[in-house]
């Protein structure tokens, strides 16, 4: 089998998902010596306009621009694969659907906004294109990204990792921040990032997405119980998986939580 | 291992498991004193690897008790039962069940220590006893089976139970390689087997033999909370089960707290090579959807009531109707760890009134 054209590309981000594919020092090697690398701008200097079998996209799509370059990628590509908490869900450049405009007036006096303006709602790539797969998280994992690329490989489905964070952090032995009265969104949050959070003392803000099978109902309940309002929670929920949750609750009252 | 029905007079309903003469013959009761534990304990973790509960660790971000190997008697704590269970070390996040290259099986080797588990409270060694059924008699599991036989069961009694412990409700039997009883100034300590008998000889310095120092009150403990009955064998269809599903969040902490619970997930992990990998064996739970998913995306159990209520008849109908042995040890850790704190016991209480 010819090793399959694979590109690596950005939008709107931080770049940290394409540093994970790196992260992977001990066998990033043996990862390269089965893919064909067309582009990386972090590791070499070629441009590539050609087909590819698989294209990693990372960031948000915040204006025309990105718009644009994520459309011809598409094109160009067999799979397309959304690389990250940006791309599969809009992440923080997505909350500038959230807030307030008139907060964000003294932008216009940024040279940065007339960029912005052709766009006022960044949003996840998959609104704008077809997604075959996504590694979610913030940034995502790098075991996720190694066992991505080798299902390919094997011409298997990549399947992500769908259980609650919750699985790992308590096979981990964590103490639990709801308990602690945080509002942790591991419950409701699609896990496999080793609980990296939890674990080490920080609230869990859902950046790999909500679990098939979440109960918010329950979630919302549980933590009003413990004296969070509607509005603390709808906050700490929009910052990395916003979109998709806003999705999940249209027709309740959410929408109109401020 | 030695068995015997501990409650059969108060319980008429308890049968008696395995109760065997040649064994009655092998319990020894001994007295250790309490100004000499710490000296024990020293000197046993220099022979053996030494797991026994500690308070909780800042480093964890964790103050609930777990179990954890420890180097000094210092760091045992016994004020409460454990909120983890001993589980962990038997049955691992991850196992490499076996490596392959090719066409070639690579069975993992193991370095496995003996390794004495001090502390076990009876709702923890009747779990032990539970996962026994599952990976030695019905099934024997290599992996499990090496790190029983290289355990050393010591169990501590409780004289009263937490908020969430109804373990008296439970059939519970006795099932350990030595039970430590708190009488004031000394340890009373009783074997249930040949293993315990010779570990008691091996430090024969510490232990003086005392042949009536546990009473059946010593054996007795106070529990505030009770499960009138377990069983719901017609109550499937009972509404009651959603006050309980309504509100669970499917974060499977009551699965992985359990002590009973064994379900697990297999998956493969090539090298890059593609050729050689392994098999590696997680713990499930039946509270996740992933858990009924099949070939094909099909899920069984999609409703989170159906999960719900899978749960409580394994962990009070199912087991018992295959093994004869209620599978549930009462031990309340399923509530307290809930975070919504579902407590399933008071749901049934309450169906049944
Ligand atoms: S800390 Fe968060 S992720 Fe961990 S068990 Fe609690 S709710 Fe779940
Ligand atoms: S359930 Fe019973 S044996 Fe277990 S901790 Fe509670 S009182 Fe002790
Ligand atoms: S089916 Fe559920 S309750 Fe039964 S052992 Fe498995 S995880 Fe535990
Ligand atoms: S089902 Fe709950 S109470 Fe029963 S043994 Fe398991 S954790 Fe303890
Ligand atoms: S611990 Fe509670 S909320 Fe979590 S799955 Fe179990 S019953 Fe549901």
């Amino acid at each position: 089998m010819p090793k399959p054209k694979v590109g690596f590309y950005d939008l709107t981000g931080c770049q940290g998902c394409l540093l994970s594919v790196i992260f992977n020092e001990n066998e990033i090697l043996d990862m390269l010596s089965k893919i064909d690398v067309k582009e990386f701008r972090f590791i070499m200097d070629e441009k590539y306009s050609g087909k590819l079998d698989v294209c990693f996209v990372e960031g948000t799509v915040v204006n025309k621009e990105d718009e644009k370059v994520l459309g011809k990628l598409r094109e160009r590509s067999k799979i397309l694969v959304a690389l990250g908490a940006c791309a599969c869900h809009g992440n923080i450049p997505a909350l500038r659907n959230f807030a307030d405009e008139k907060k964000l007036d003294y932008l216009k006096y940024e040279k940065k906004h007339e960029q912005m303006q052709d766009m006022e709602k960044p949003m996840p790539i998959a609104k704008f294109v077809n997604v075959d797969y996504s590694i979610p998280g913030c940034p995502p994992d790098r075991d996720e990204i190694k066992k991505f690329i080798k299902e390919i490989l094997l011409g298997k489905e990549f399947r992500n990792y769908s259980d609650p964070v919750c699985r790992e952090c308590r096979l981990f032995e964590n103490g639990c921040l709801i308990d602690d009265g945080q509002i942790c969104l591991g419950p409701l949050t699609k896990g496999g990032c080793h609980a990296v959070c939890t674990t080490n003392g920080f609230k869990c803000y859902g950046c790999r997405g909500v679990t098939d099978d979440a109960n918010f109902e329950g979630y919302f309940r549980l933590l009003e119980e413990k004296g969070k309002t509607d509005v603390q929670i709808k906050k700490h929920m929009e910052t990395f998986a916003g979109i998709e949750i806003n999705e999940k609750l249209k027709d309740t009252e959410w929408q109109q939580l401020h | 291992m030695f068995v015997r029905c501990l409650y059969s007079t108060e319980q008429t309903k308890t049968k008696c498991l395995k109760i065997n003469a040649v064994q009655q013959k092998l319990m020894q009761q001994f007295l250790l004193k309490k100004g000499d534990f710490s000296k024990f304990v020293n000197t046993a973790i220099k022979d053996s690897d030494f797991v026994a509960p500690v308070e909780g660790s800042r480093e964890k971000q964790n103050t609930r008790p777990f179990f954890r190997e420890i180097s000094s008697a210092d760091e045992i704590y016994l004020g409460r039962k454990s909120y983890y269970t001993v589980k962990g070390f038997f049955f691992r996040e991850n196992e490499k069940i076996f490596g392959f290259n090719g066409n070639k099986i690579i069975n993992p080797e193991s370095e496995l220590k003996d390794t004495i588990y001090f502390g076990l409270r009876r709702c923890d060694l009747n779990g032990i006893y539970h996962q026994d059924i599952v990976f030695l008699d019905e099934n024997e599991d290599p992996f499990y089976k090496a790190r029983r036989d290289a355990s050393l069961l010591i169990g501590y009694h409780c004289r009263e139970g937490d908020d969430y412990c109804f373990c008296n409700s439970m059939e519970l039997v006795d099932f350990f390689d030595l039970m430590f009883y708190d009488k004031g100034e000394n340890y009373a300590v009783e074997t249930g087997s040949e293993k315990g008998n010779s570990f008691v000889k091996k430090y024969s310095k510490f232990f003086t033999k005392a042949d009536n120092a546990v009473s059946d009150e010593d054996r007795k403990t106070v529990n505030r909370k009770k499960l009138n009955t377990a069983d719901i064998k017609d109550d499937y269809d009972n509404d009651d089960w959603k006050k309980g599903s309504d509100i669970c969040v499917s974060c499977g902490a009551c699965n992985f707290l359990c002590m009973n619970c064994h379900c697990f997930d297999f998956e493969d992990d090539v090298e890059f090579d593609l050729k050689a990998g392994s098999r590696i064996r997680k713990p499930a739970s039946c509270q996740l959807r992933s858990f009924t998913r099949v070939a094909g995306n099909h899920v069984f159990r999609n409703e989170r009531n159906a999960r719900f209520k899978h749960r409580i008849y394994h962990q009070l109908q199912y087991f018992r109707e295959r093994h004869n042995v209620q599978f549930c040890t009462g031990c309340g850790r399923c509530i307290e760890g809930c975070p919504v704190r579902i407590d399933w016991v008071e749901i049934i209480n309450e169906m049944k009134k």
